[in-house]
């Protein structure tokens, strides 16, 4: 704690300079009055600092910049009001700059002690909480402590919202409700995958996780995102709006609850946060499931929080690739990263555009070994970009046993966090060192070596098929010679190769994600006739129309906007030097035209 | 071609209260895994096949170790695996989290001697290489697996001859009996039976395989198609302007 303190303060110090700069910054208005500072700076001495390592609350409140106090007034303020622009600015701007300038290294101040400033409002030191937990587990190092409290925090939140008497009042920004569920998902994760290792557990922790109960627990965080779902009746309202019905009919349907953008949003993010969970524990038939009535498509998204769509996109395609329907998973993939690439220019500043840019990698490394397994032309311009970044890989996927590291170093780099569902067996002495003392796989690991299984099953496929692309007739003894292979083995793979050139895939507006038909997934179509292979293949032109479409859309908006933009208006001074400027011209002009008129002389002449 | 996801996402046997399991939230509660047991046991008893109703029973396993039961697992992992090449089977096994070795002290686990064996059998399945998965599978080794388990499983061989009519009426026109007949492992008045039912004919040593979408090959050539849809902004946009 002390340390922490010591950080405070040469973190002011540090800050003091530019302190103005903050707050030219701050969106939020009067963050920003230095003049507090002074004094504080005068404080900073040998004796201020031993004193203050003893310090009460009280002083500790002292030691809170005044830009944060004012932050967290304002803040709280907002909340009350539900005025949602002020929360959204706080929430997106104010908390990450004092966040930089503060508290990059150490935890904002606790709730504890900021409750005065907002009146001990229990409801917004709950959503304080959870911003603070939030930091910490992005910023630093969770310790045991605050997993078990950033749970019961969730709880109570979760609690308030479910539990009330009636539906809350409460008002978030989009934004902000996204990162509740996501936030929620992620510290189960990291607890899960934390806890699963025994290893490395001090005496201390072993001890709370034995008497900790169930936190974090796959039962619980489901039983949430449950609860959600039905609170807010967020299926009924998908369908209603799908089959058309009008704003008073679905306000029936859904009940007080579903009528608030809140529980509706929430609802909606709880189904996305099934398809996550279910994905983490390996049920990739149920994350799909659970994604039943959401429509994936841009016009339909309920929301536009571009973090959610891009983490939805990149699960639904992992589930497919798992489901072996590698042209969904590419479809899925090819889809947001178009997304990614049209709108990278306006999200260049967001303080999300990290995380969606390493999402992106990850699907141009997915997308990747999809190819490899299922080739297609979907789209040449994402399959370009991975061959520049993934193109060794790329590379060496194509040659059979080789590539097998290939594939699983992309899987390994690009796939989620696995958990796994159940915990070492912290509340039993024994059983745990009996577990201690066995090997263990990393979940991930168990993904890996299946779906590796499946790549060697596929791995004969792409050198008969390139050899196939040659001939559109040919014996099987003779294909058998060129491949130095037996030739009852070769028929055998080549009709794994007919297996891996159909696949399940979705063709029309099927309703469910699982739903789909069998269709073929390649250029190259063969048939054996007892002895002899036929080969044809299909050509598919290239694709312009979407290309053309979209820029000849672009051009109109360019268009537009500027014959809506006023036209310049020609400034006094300037009009004499530009009278000058033809004059000047114009003496080669007259040149010319003289030379013309004696080359036309010249010619009448001649 | 029809849709067969459909059938697999809910199969027209499965009843309602199946399907409540399935889709509801009560899946997850653990007292229900009774009903979803005796459902498996029913379609290892019948030739019905039911993925996802599985896979909730794992899942319940998933959650709750002390319903764990290694030979409802086994049971369906062997349902699982004749549904090549759909991944049914892998997705059985990644709801198999690892497993304390305690929680069974005084009865041996029977999946981990298990699981590798059904794990082989797979792959040679998905390699199409049937002649090879006979051979392992009525090997000394098998002996285990198919005494006490398959042999549970009501036309558990006929079924992984299911996946090789759908490997081979997707790739050949034309079949020689002798091929076919060491993928199918039957002979003589067995095999003309099997072959006779599926309605495929012989003649001179040779199975005809009647017409299907996949083996019927034609080179096509695909065009782009512009639908008016798309088109509309662009379109209206000239109408105002222009």
């Amino acid at each position: 704690m002390a340390e922490q303190r010591i950080s405070y303060w040469a973190a002011e110090a540090e800050v003091d300079e530019d302190l103005e700069d903050v707050d030219l910054n701050l969106a939020i208005g009067s963050f920003g009055q230095t003049d507090l500072y002074e004094d504080a700076k005068s404080h900073i001495d040998e004796t201020t600092l031993l004193a203050m390592q003893q310090q009460m609350a009280q002083q500790a409140f002292a030691q809170i910049p005044d830009v944060v106090k004012r932050f967290i007034v304002h803040f709280y303020q907002a909340v009350q009001e539900n005025n949602l622009a002020e929360i959204t600015v706080a929430y997106e701007s104010g908390w990450n700059r004092l966040t930089e300038r503060f508290y990059a290294k150490t935890e904002w101040p606790e709730a504890e002690l900021i409750a005065p400033l907002v009146n001990d409002d229990p409801i917004f030191l709950i959503l304080y909480r959870e911003l603070y937990y939030r930091h910490v587990y992005s910023r630093l190092q969770p310790n045991l402590d605050d997993r078990f409290h950033s749970y019961e925090n969730s709880c109570e939140l979760f609690n308030y919202l479910l539990n009330s008497d009636g539906p809350v009042t409460l008002e978030l920004p989009e934004q902000w409700l996204w990162d509740i569920i996501d936030e929620f998902i992620y510290q189960y994760q990291s607890f899960s995958v934390w806890r699963s290792k025994a290893a490395s557990k001090t005496d201390d922790e072993l001890t709370s996780l034995g008497d900790a109960g169930q936190p974090w627990s796959s039962y619980s965080v489901l039983n949430v995102l449950y609860s959600l779902i039905q609170k807010s009746r967020v299926h009924e309202y998908i369908n209603a709006v799908q089959e058309g019905k009008s704003q008073e009919e679905i306000g029936d349907i859904v009940g007080e609850y579903g009528v608030l953008p809140l529980y509706r949003l929430l609802g909606y993010f709880s189904i996305l946060g099934l398809l996550r969970v279910h994905t983490m524990l390996g049920d990739f038939t149920l994350a799909l499931k659970s994604m039943e009535n959401v429509e994936l498509n841009q016009k339909s998204s309920l929301t536009r929080v571009t973090a959610c769509h891009v983490s939805t996109y990149y699960y639904v395609g992992f589930c497919y690739m798992m489901l072996r329907r590698y042209t969904d998973a590419t479809r899925t993939f090819v889809t947001i990263l178009n997304l990614i690439l049209r709108m990278r220019q306006y999200h260049t500043r967001s303080y999300q555009y990290d995380q969606i840019n390493k999402t992106a990698d990850r699907m141009y490394a997915l997308f990747a070994i999809c190819n490899a397994l299922s080739p297609n032309r979907l789209d040449d311009n994402i399959l370009n970009i991975v061959k520049e970044r993934f193109g060794e890989q790329v590379a060496k996927m194509s040659r059979s046993e080789e590539g097998i590291p290939a594939f699983e170093e992309l899987f390994t780099y690009a796939c989620p966090k696995f958990v796994s569902a159940n915990p070492p067996p912290y509340e039993d002495g024994d059983a745990l060192v009996a577990y201690l003392e066995e090997p263990h796989i990393d979940p991930a690991q168990r993904h890996l070596k299946d779906f590796i299984a499946d790549v060697r099953a596929q791995l004969p496929v792409a050198t008969l098929r390139s050899f196939l692309k040659l001939y559109t007739s040919l014996g099987t003894s003779k294909l058998a010679g060129f491949l130095d292979a037996d030739e009852e083995e070769m028929v055998q793979q080549l009709m794994v190769l007919k297996q891996a050139s159909r696949s399940i895939g979705r063709v029309g507006n099927e309703k469910g994600l699982l739903e789909g038909s069998t269709v073929s997934n390649n250029d190259l179509d063969f048939v054996i006739d007892e002895n002899m292979v036929h080969i044809t293949e299909s050509t598919v032109g290239r694709r312009y129309a979407g290309w053309f479409i979209r820029n000849t859309e672009h051009a109109q908006r360019v268009y537009d906007g500027l014959k809506n933009s006023p036209l310049p208006v020609p400034i006094r001074p300037i009009n004499p030097p530009t009278q000058q400027q033809p004059g000047q011209p114009q003496q080669p002009k007259s040149a010319t035209q003289g030379k013309s008129v004696a080359w036309g002389g010249v010619k009448t002449v001649g | 071609m029809s849709e067969p996801t459909s059938s697999w996402v809910c199969p027209p046997e499965r009843t309602e209260i199946i399907e409540n399991l399935v889709s509801g939230v009560d899946r997850y509660n653990p007292s229900n895994i009774g009903i979803l047991e005796d459902y498996l046991y029913h379609q290892t008893r019948s030739e019905e096949y039911d993925c996802l109703a599985n896979l909730a029973i794992l899942k319940l396993y998933q959650f709750n170790s002390t319903l764990y039961n290694s030979d409802v697992v086994i049971h369906i992992l062997i349902k699982a695996l004749t549904s090549s090449p759909f991944p049914d089977f892998h997705l059985c096994v990644s709801l198999l989290d690892e497993r304390p070795s305690s929680a069974n002290a005084d009865e041996p686990d029977p999946l981990p001697s298990i699981l590798p064996q059904l794990q082989q059998l797979y792959a040679l399945l998905q390699q199409c290489r049937f002649p090879a998965f006979w051979i392992l599978y009525l090997s000394e080794d098998y002996r285990v697996l198919r005494e006490e388990y398959t042999v549970e499983s009501v036309a558990f061989e006929d079924s992984v001859r299911k996946v090789v009519v759908r490997a081979v009426k997707a790739a050949f026109t034309r079949i020689g009996v002798k091929r076919l007949s060491s993928y199918f492992n039957l002979e003589g008045s067995a095999f003309e039976t099997f072959v006779s039912k599926l309605g495929w004919t012989i003649e001179n040593e040779v199975v005809i395989v009647p017409p299907n979408p996949d083996n019927q090959i034609r080179s096509t050539v695909v065009h782009e198609t512009i639908t008016l849809p798309q088109l509309v902004k662009v379109i209206t946009h000239t109408a105002r302007t222009g």
